[in-house]
C-alpha cells in the first residue's frame, strides 16, 4: 500500500509543471557548480605541480653556500587539494595553499584564493555542496508542503482515508514517494559529480570512494530530515499555506540564519588572538622564552656550559665539531616548543570552535551537515591542520640535516664552510599523506551523530504526526 | 449494515448529534434531511470514523467505527458534494489508485468498464479530472463505489449543483447499487431526489431524528410540506 501511495506521489509530482521547473533549475546549478569547481581544482593542481617544480629547481640551484644559509634561503611547500573539493570547497578559499620554510620561524599558510577572486570566482564558489545544503531543502519544502496540509483543504483526504487506508500508511507513503523524487532527481547530479570525480587525476587516492560514501550518506540523510520532518508538518497543520509559512520559516533559519548566528556566538564565547597579537606574542616568547623569565641568550649560555662541561673543554673552538651548528640545533629546539605552544592552542581553540559549531548543528541541522561535508570532502579545518603540521615538520626536518651538515661538516671556528648540490638534493620533496578515511570519520563522528539524531527527531515527529492527523471539514 | 445507537458527538457542548438511533438495512436507501447545522454531515463523518463519538456508537456491518475504524472504512464507499479526485491524474488512474488504496485492485479494462457502467465514456475517463465537471466527478464516484464492492455507501449532498440530467442519471445508479444490496445513507436536501429514491426517510433537527418516514408514507404525504411543518416546529 505504501509503494501504491509513493508511486502516486512520484508520478504527480513529475506531472506538476512548477516542480519541473525547479528541478531543471536545482540541476543546472548543480551541474554548473560541479563544472565549475572542477575547473577550479584542475587549475589548482596545475598551479601547485608547476609550482612545486618550480621550487624544487631553485632549492637545487641555489648555488654553493652556508648550510645555515640555506635554511635562510628556504623553500615553499604547496597544499595539495582534495579531488573532493570540486564538491565541497570547505575552507580551501578562505586559508592559504602555502607555507614558506626557513630556519627559526615556523610561518602560517599564505596566499588565500579567495583575495584574488573575481566576480566570476564568486559565482564559482556557489558549490554543488552549497546546492544541495541550501537549495534541495527549498524544493523539499515545496513538494511536502501540500503533502497532507493539501489534500486536507482540496477534500481528497477524506477520499482517501474513506477506502479504509490507515492515516500511518498515507503519511509514510507520501514520506517515501516525496523521497524518491528527490532521489531520482538527484540521480543525474550524482552521476555528473561521480564522472567529474572520476576524471581528477586522483581519483584513485585510497579512501577516495569511502569518502564519497560518507558525503552521500550525509547529505540522504539530510535531505531525508527535511523530507520527514516537512511531510510532518504538513500532516499537523489545518492549511497548506500554514504548513507552507512554517516551512519557509525553518529554511530560513537553519539556512541563514544559524550559520551566522552560530559563527558570531562561538567567535564570541571562544575568540582567537587577532593575528598582529599572535604573532607579537610568539616573537616576544621566542627571544624570552614560554616563562618569561628564561630568555633566549641565557639559555644558549647554560647550553654552551653544559656541553663544554660534558666534553671537559673550556672553550667552544676545543670542541670536537662545529659548536655554531649545535647551537643552532638547540634555537629550533627552543623555538620549536614555543611554536607547538602557540600554534597549539591557536589550532586547539578553532579546533574547539569546530566542535562548538557541530554540537550548535541540533539546533540547526545544516550547521552539522556543513562540517560532516567539509571533513569527508576534505576540506575542513581538520586536514588544513594537518597540512600545516606536516609542513611544520618537514621545516624542522629540513633545518636538522642543514644544521647537522654544517655541526659535522664545518671545522669548529669556520665561517667559511660552503654546502652544494649534494646536500640540497639529500632534502626529500614534502609529500603530504592524506588522512585515511577512518581520520575524517572520526572528525566527523559528532556531526554524523547530530545528523542521526536530527533524522530520529523527525522520523518521531512523522509517526506522531500520523497518528494525529484529522481529515478537517468536520 | 449502518446502525447508529445512541450516537452523540457535541462540539463545545452543543449536541450535533444526539442519541441518534437508526438503521439501513441491505438494499435500502435511508435519505436524511435537515437543515444546515441539522448534523447531517457530522453523522456521515461519525460513520467514516473521521470524527469520534463522545457517547453511542456508529457501527458498519456489525464493526464498531469507533474501535477500529480502518475496518469499518473497509466496507464503506463515500461520495461527498463535491468528489475530490487528483486533478493530474485521469479518471481511470485516480479509480486505479483508490481502488488500490481500498484494496480491491483491477486491471485498466475492468476500471475502463466500471467508469462506463457508472456513465462515463471511455475518452472522458482517460482525460485528466482537472477537466471534468461535478458530474463527471460524481460518475468516478459511483465507479469507486462499484470497483471496491462496498456493502455500505454514504453519501453527503451527492446531487448539490448537478443538473436535472446528470441528477436523474445519478439517482439511477443508486437505485441499481441498492438493488445489488448495497445499503445507502444519504444526506441531502433534495426533497425530490429522497422522494424518488429513498427507502425511508428521517428528518433531523437539532442532531435528533424527528421523523422516520417509510417508502409508503412518503407515497402518500406532501413532503415539502411535512419537512416544512417539523422545521417550524
Amino acid at each position: 500500500m505504501i509503494f501504491t501511495i509513493a508511486r502516486k506521489e512520484f508520478v504527480d509530482a513529475w506531472r506538476d509543471g512548477r516542480f519541473r521547473v525547479g528541478a531543471v533549475l536545482v540541476l543546472v546549478l548543480l551541474a554548473v557548480s560541479g563544472l565549475l569547481a572542477r575547473q577550479q581544482v584542475e587549475r589548482a593542481r596545475a598551479e601547485r605541480e608547476a609550482a612545486t617544480a618550480l621550487e624544487r629547481r631553485n632549492w637545487l640551484e641555489q648555488g654553493d653556500k652556508n648550510s645555515h644559509s640555506a635554511g635562510h634561503y628556504g623553500l615553499n611547500v604547496f597544499k595539495p587539494t582534495s579531488p573532493l573539493a570540486l564538491f565541497d570547497r570547505g575552507i580551501e578559499p578562505f586559508v592559504g595553499t602555502t607555507v614558506f620554510l626557513e630556519a627559526h620561524r615556523q610561518n602560517q599558510t599564505a596566499f588565500l584564493p579567495a583575495q584574488d577572486a573575481t566576480s566570476m570566482r564568486r559565482f564559482g564558489e556557489l558549490s554543488a555542496a552549497v546546492a544541495l545544503q541550501m537549495l534541495m531543502p527549498l524544493l523539499v519544502v515545496l513538494l511536502a508542503f501540500g503533502a497532507l496540509a493539501g489534500e486536507r483543504e482540496r477534500g481528497t483526504l477524506r477520499q482517501v482515508l474513506s477506502t479504509g487506508l490507515s492515516p500511518r500508511s498515507l503519511v509514510f507513503g507520501k514520506t517515501l514517494g516525496i523521497a524518491l523524487t528527490i532521489a531520482i532527481l538527484l540521480l543525474p547530479a550524482g552521476a555528473l559529480l561521480g564522472g567529474l570525480l572520476l576524471q581528477v587525476p586522483s581519483a584513485d587516492a585510497p579512501g577516495l570512494w569511502a569518502r564519497a560514501g560518507w558525503l552521500a550518506a550525509c547529505y540522504a540523510t539530510y535531505l531525508a530530515i527535511f523530507v520527514a520532518g516537512s511531510v510532518a508538518v504538513s500532516a499537523s497543520t489545518r492549511s497548506a499555506r500554514t504548513a507552507l509559512t512554517i516551512l519557509l520559516s525553518v529554511w530560513a533559519v537553519n539556512c541563514i540564519v544559524a550559520p551566522r548566528l552560530a559563527s558570531d556566538v562561538v567567535h564570541h564565547f571562544l575568540p582567537t588572538p587577532k593575528l598582529a597579537e599572535f604573532e607579537a606574542k610568539l616573537a616576544q616568547d621566542v627571544q624570552k622564552g614560554l616563562d618569561g623569565h628564561d630568555s633566549r641568550s641565557k639559555s644558549l649560555e647554560d647550553f654552551t656550559r653544559r656541553t663544554l662541561q660534558e666534553h671537559g673543554k673550556s672553550r667552544v673552538e676545543e670542541l670536537p665539531f662545529n659548536f655554531q651548528g649545535l647551537v643552532m640545533l638547540e634555537s629550533e629546539r627552543l623555538a620549536a616548543q614555543v611554536f607547538d605552544h602557540h600554534f597549539g592552542r591557536l589550532w586547539d581553540r578553532l579546533q574547539a570552535q569546530d566542535g562548538a559549531v557541530a554540537w550548535a548543528g541540533l539546533a540547526a541541522p545544516l550547521l552539522a551537515l556543513r562540517s560532516a561535508s567539509m571533513a569527508f570532502a576534505g576540506t575542513d579545518f581538520e586536514h588544513h591542520r594537518h597540512f600545516a603540521r606536516a609542513a611544520e615538520n618537514h621545516r624542522r626536518d629540513f633545518v636538522r640535516v642543514l644544521n647537522e651538515d654544517l655541526m659535522n661538516n664545518a671545522r669548529p671556528g669556520d665561517h667559511n664552510y660552503v654546502a652544494g648540490r649534494a646536500l640540497w638534493e639529500k632534502l626529500p620533496e614534502f609529500r603530504l599523506e592524506p588522512i585515511p578515511p577512518a581520520g575524517a570519520w572520526r572528525a566527523a563522528r559528532t556531526e554524523v551523530l547530530v545528523l542521526g539524531a536530527w533524522l530520529l527527531a523527525s522520523l518521531g515527529f512523522l509517526a506522531f504526526s500520523a497518528g494525529r492527523i484529522r481529515v478537517g471539514g468536520e | 449494515m449502518l446502525q447508529a445507537k445512541k450516537l452523540t458527538k457535541r462540539f463545545q457542548d452543543r449536541a450535533v448529534v444526539d442519541n441518534l438511533d437508526l438503521s439501513v438495512e441491505p438494499g435500502e436507501i435511508f435519505a436524511l434531511l435537515g437543515p444546515n447545522g441539522a448534523g447531517k454531515t457530522t453523522t456521515i463523518s461519525l460513520f467514516l470514523g473521521f470524527l469520534a463519538p463522545d457517547s453511542g456508537d456508529a457501527l458498519v456491518g456489525g464493526t464498531s467505527v469507533a474501535s477500529d475504524p480502518v475496518a469499518a472504512r473497509r466496507q464503506l464507499a463515500y461520495i461527498p458534494e463535491m468528489v475530490s479526485l487528483y486533478p493530474r491524474f485521469s479518471g481511470v488512474e485516480n479509480l486505479d489508485y483508490f481502488s488500490r488504496l481500498g484494496g480491491r485492485p483491477h486491471t485498466r479494462a475492468e476500471l475502463l468498464a466500471l467508469l462506463e457502467r457508472a456513465g462515463l465514456a471511455r475518452d472522458a475517463a482517460e482525460r485528466r479530472v482537472g477537466t471534468y465537471s461535478k458530474g463527471m466527478r460524481q460518475k468516478v464516484g459511483i465507479a469507486l463505489a462499484l470497483a471496491t464492492e462496498a456493502k455500505g455507501l454514504l453519501l453527503d449532498e451527492p446531487t448539490s449543483g448537478l443538473d436535472p440530467a446528470a441528477s436523474h442519471e445519478f439517482s439511477r445508479m443508486l437505485r441499481r447499487l441498492a438493488k445489488d444490496g448495497v445499503a445507502i445513507l444519504m444526506a441531502t436536501h433534495d426533497l425530490f431526489r429522497a422522494r424518488e429514491d429513498a427507502s425511508r426517510i428521517g428528518i433531523l433537527l437539532n442532531g435528533r431524528l424527528a421523523t422516520q418516514l417509510t417508502r409508503d408514507e412518503i407515497k402518500n404525504k406532501d413532503l415539502e410540506k411535512l419537512y416544512l411543518e417539523r422545521l417550524r416546529a
